[in-house]
């Protein structure tokens, strides 16, 4: 009787009603503050989250609470006996489409994994930088024949952690974190605690750009614990060219802050990149990469462009940008693992089906001049 | 009516043969702004730039006949009052006198532009959405004198196709040619002298020499090796830009609409008769134009905003049909005529900023995604307008006769049969953009602007239906809920460009902001007042 109650509850259709309509301010206002925060600010604040805060103590439901109560009311409304009958057969379907695709945007939001991979000319590659993700690296140099990377990842680098890191006896302690960075001169000189790049500039906050991709992340950490004199504390940021140098346990390495890295199991050079214009103007009537997709020594020729991207072993590679430099191009290619991918083309085939399923049986009745009683 | 009928197909076919005609001046290839057009478009457009319009009318010289003056004799056209100069303060910046007809030739213009180079160059490094109202319109005027000159001197006609023939090659000016000291190919020579003759012929206002000139012209471009354009195509275009087909489709809109006045008063079944007759021949006229479009561009209907105006209201003129077809009071004609008049009127402020066949930027280059998800979301776009339209009729017609539910029921029959179709237009669409954005970077979704406008429409039919049939809202309710409606595809079409972020921001001025302001505050206050008075009305009727 209680489940039978609460089966009552969850299955009402005014639910689905408040829900849209709930949907709809948070997509009215969502997509209103992409105008002052930018597109990523705005989809993490009121679509990627199941709760927000308005005005600092109003905690109001986010897109995925709001989704997943959607989803929960639509499937157990497919359970009312009323609704299995011969003449709501293309409701029915209709329904079970816009639930598959309500839980393929579920499995997109919590499996898939997207970054961007930046090739010169000539280059190979076979890892993808994440957009937002950041990482700590020390590469040791000491080494005869290889080079030995020690990774720390972004969830380490918040302002205050310390990361204790005792193989090498050393302890990092992370001072500040900065989103977009300013970079000035140092005005009083010869404080030795600063070390390396530090002890020339300062890493100061700047306005933090819309588009969290045309930030420029530094970071600010003290170390303790190595050989020599290299303890004290140092500066990173994003692109940097001239690395410092430290010594621990009489090895050398530098370090690097860049972004959160995950490995392919092929790789991709890129051979050439071809951008057209529509003749006399100056807009781009095509993008297009030609590279090599080298999987286990062997190279495969693939051209990638707008419209057409390149997938392979589950990734997605798509033409995405480029940069033009004095010295050569190189291309943007952004990469997608997407295990949802197929369902929106399941659900909107079913939902088609569906939906003139119902037009055709219902829809003679509508457009007639006389009044007849249209079907519950 | 089945004569009639006849009439009108024996017309639609005969139409298209008009243009089987000889070839003009007007019809020789041009390459401007990445394709190539007939030589009329471009006269066209640039008088429209300089002028405001693309005739003249007041010594009645076509654009054509304008710019081949201009190139016989530069000097009589320099001293022509060409430039259309409407802002007092940029007049006055360069040096001139304030005239009623605010016209002014190219050798008045010139020495005051001189005179504010410096003022000019500042301007010039401001980016746009910093300059002023003034700053914006001087440096138009600037670059429109610029643009004049070099028509003046053949350097900005790019008439001859370079010789190694790739439709991505940039044509030659025959100025470039002289210049530069090209040496002319077979073709290329055949096209320069055939040009060389006719202006010499021109000249001499000899129309023989004309015309077998232009038979030359004709030839040495199909001896042309590589297939760059379609003669029969630029012909075309010519007669689209002369024929002005939708201004014809308005035409026959607005005689529909008045015969339907007309049948109110009297002899109703006649006169809605030729009212709805008149309303087909228009909606064939709007759609020879769209085929046209689209045949001249090679591309489907809908790819630019002017385009999505066009064809959303031939949508909407469909549907009305369809209602008309089936209901024959009335209703239909009036949704479609006063619907199909209001987007020309938008449509023509918007063909009023240039060439209406621009080139796509490469994201939007891809005939396939724009024939599937575009066209579908404009259908979605028209259907829903309709279904708001008829909204608002069922919302006038509950205050005018609340007594007659069997006329107010079937007018909600109608509303929700088509508000079905247009979710599902507006599903499907909104879905297949998600694909093609899934094609073209890798994600379904992404919570654009232009997605999230998209979605607002489908999520707001989903709960206006799901509150009908859940009992949640009434007829009357409903037909609020469906002229609201018409609000949410007004800002998900226009109003995401507002905001200027994302791929989807495309073709916008201050203009459009100001009207969409005006159009939301209008359609509140009928919507909702509207909505209350017939409340009010069948409360009354209830008591008594």
């Amino acid at each position: 009787m209680i489940l039978h109650n609460i089966y009552k509850i969850i299955s009402n259709p005014k639910i689905f009603v408040y829900t849209v309509l709930w949907l709809m301010v948070l997509v009215f206002f969502g997509t209103i503050a992409q105008k002052d925060i930018g597109l990523y600010a705005s989809q993490m604040k009121y679509f990627s989250t199941y709760y927000f805060i308005l005005f600092d103590y109003i905690p109001l439901p986010g897109g995925r609470l709001t989704l997943i109560i959607m989803t929960v009311n639509l499937a157990s409304s497919l359970f009312k006996k009323n609704l299995w009958k011969m003449k709501k057969v293309g409701v029915i379907i209709l329904h079970i489409g816009g639930l598959l695709l309500l839980v393929g945007g579920g499995v997109t939001a919590q499996f898939s994994s997207e970054g961007n991979m930046v090739i010169n000319e000539g280059e190979n590659i076979d890892f993808v930088d994440d957009y937002h993700r950041m990482e700590l690296c020390l590469v040791n140099i000491s080494l005869e024949d290889s080079l030995e990377y020690i990774v720390f990842d972004d969830e380490l680098l918040s302002e205050g952690q310390i990361i204790n890191y005792e193989r090498l006896g050393v302890k990092i302690e992370i001072i500040s974190r900065i989103e977009n960075t300013r970079i000035q001169n140092r005005v009083t000189l010869g404080d030795s605690i600063y070390k390396g790049f530090l002890k020339e500039f300062v890493l100061l906050p700047k306005e933090p750009d819309k588009e969290n991709t045309q930030n420029r992340p530094s970071i600010i950490f003290r170390v303790r614990g190595s050989d020599n004199n290299s303890d004290g504390i140092y500066g990173l940021f994003l692109g940097q060219r001239d690395l410092d140098i430290f010594d621990f346990k009489k090895n050398q390495y530098f370090t690097e802050f860049r972004r959160e890295r995950s490995y392919l199991p092929f790789s991709i050079e890129l051979l050439d990149f071809k951008k057209v214009l529509h003749p006399g103007t100056n807009v781009a009537k095509s993008f297009s990469s030609e590279i090599n997709l080298i999987e286990s020594k062997v190279p495969r020729r693939v051209l990638i462009q707008m419209n057409e991207p390149l997938r392979h072993q589950g990734y997605t590679f798509f033409q995405a940008s480029f940069i033009e430099e004095l010295d050569g191009e190189a291309t943007v290619l952004a990469v997608v693992k997407n295990y949802g991918r197929l369902f929106p083309y399941i659900s909107s085939i079913i939902m088609s089906i569906g939906l003139l399923v119902h037009l055709m049986v219902n829809l003679p009745k509508m457009i007639r001049k006389k009044p007849i009683q249209i079907s519950e | 009516m089945n004569k009639n009928i006849k009439l009108i197909f024996i017309i639609i076919f005969l139409l298209p043969l008009s243009y089987v005609s000889s070839f003009t001046i007007g019809d020789i290839p041009i390459q401007d702004e990445g394709r190539i057009k007939p030589l009329d478009t471009y006269a066209r457009n640039h008088l429209l730039a300089f002028y405001g319009k693309r005739s003249i009318s007041k010594i009645n010289l076509s654009a054509t006949d304008w710019l081949l003056n201009l190139v016989l004799d530069p000097e009589a056209g320099k001293n022509l009052k060409i430039f259309n100069i409407r802002n007092p303060e940029v007049v006055s910046s360069i040096f001139l006198d304030w005239s009623t007809d605010h016209k002014y030739s190219f050798n008045q213009i010139l020495p005051g532009l001189r005179n504010q180079a410096a003022l000019l160059s500042i301007i010039d490094e401001k980016p746009n959405n910093q300059r002023t109202t003034f700053e914006k319109q001087l440096i138009e005027l600037s670059s429109n004198a610029m643009r004049f000159e070099e028509i003046s001197y053949l350097k900005s006609l790019r008439l001859i196709p370079p010789n190694i023939g790739s439709e991505d090659e940039e044509w030659i000016s025959p100025l470039e040619f002289i210049l530069n000291g090209l040496n002319p190919d077979n073709y290329q020579n055949q096209i320069l002298n055939s040009l060389q003759q006719y202006l010499a012929a021109r000249m001499e206002n000899d129309e023989s020499a004309m015309t077998s000139s232009l038979v030359l012209y004709e030839s040495a471009l199909k001896n042309i090796p590589k297939n760059l354009f379609n003669i029969d195509t630029l012909k075309k275009e010519t007669w689209l830009n002369q024929v002005n087909l939708f201004y014809i489709s308005l035409g026959f809109y607005l005689f529909a609409f008045l015969m339907l006045g007309f049948s109110w008063m009297s002899n109703p079944n006649t006169l809605r008769k030729l009212s709805f007759l008149s309303l087909i021949i228009g909606f064939f006229a709007h759609g020879y134009g769209i085929i046209l479009r689209m045949i001249i561009m090679s591309r489907p209907p809908v790819s630019t905003l002017y385009e999505s105006v066009l064809f959303v209201s031939f949508i909407v003129i469909l549907f009305a049909l369809i209602l008309e077809y089936f209901r024959k009071d009335g209703l239909g004609i009036f949704v479609g005529a006063v619907g199909g008049t209001i987007f020309h009127f938008i449509g023509f402020n918007y063909a009023s900023d240039g060439d209406t066949l621009n080139m796509l930027v490469a994201v939007l280059n891809s005939n396939f995604w724009l024939a599937t998800h575009v066209t579908t979301i404009t259908m979605g776009y028209g259907a829903s307008l309709v279904a708001g339209f008829i909204g608002h009729l069922y919302l006038v017609q509950s205050i005018r006769e609340p007594s007659n539910t069997a006329y107010l029921k079937s007018v909600y029959n109608n509303m929700f049969g088509v508000t079905l179709v247009a979710l599902f237009f507006t599903l499907f669409g909104t879905i297949l953009g998600g694909i093609w954005a899934d094609q073209s970077w890798g994600r379904f979704w992404g919570w654009d602007p232009k997605e999230n406008g998209a979605l607002l429409i489908v999520l707001w039919q989903l709960m206006m239906i799901h509150m009908r049939l859940s009992g949640l809202a009434k007829a009357q309710d409903f037909a609020l809920g469906m002229s609201l409606n018409n609000i949410i595809v007004a800002m998900a079409w226009f109003g995401v460009n507002l905001l200027q972020v994302g791929l989807h921001s495309y073709g916008f001025d201050d203009g459009v902001a100001k009207n969409l302001f005006i159009f939301v505050g209008a359609e509140l206050l009928f919507s909702f007042g509207m909505y209350y008075w017939s409340k009010k009305k069948s409360k009354r009727s209830i008591s008594i």
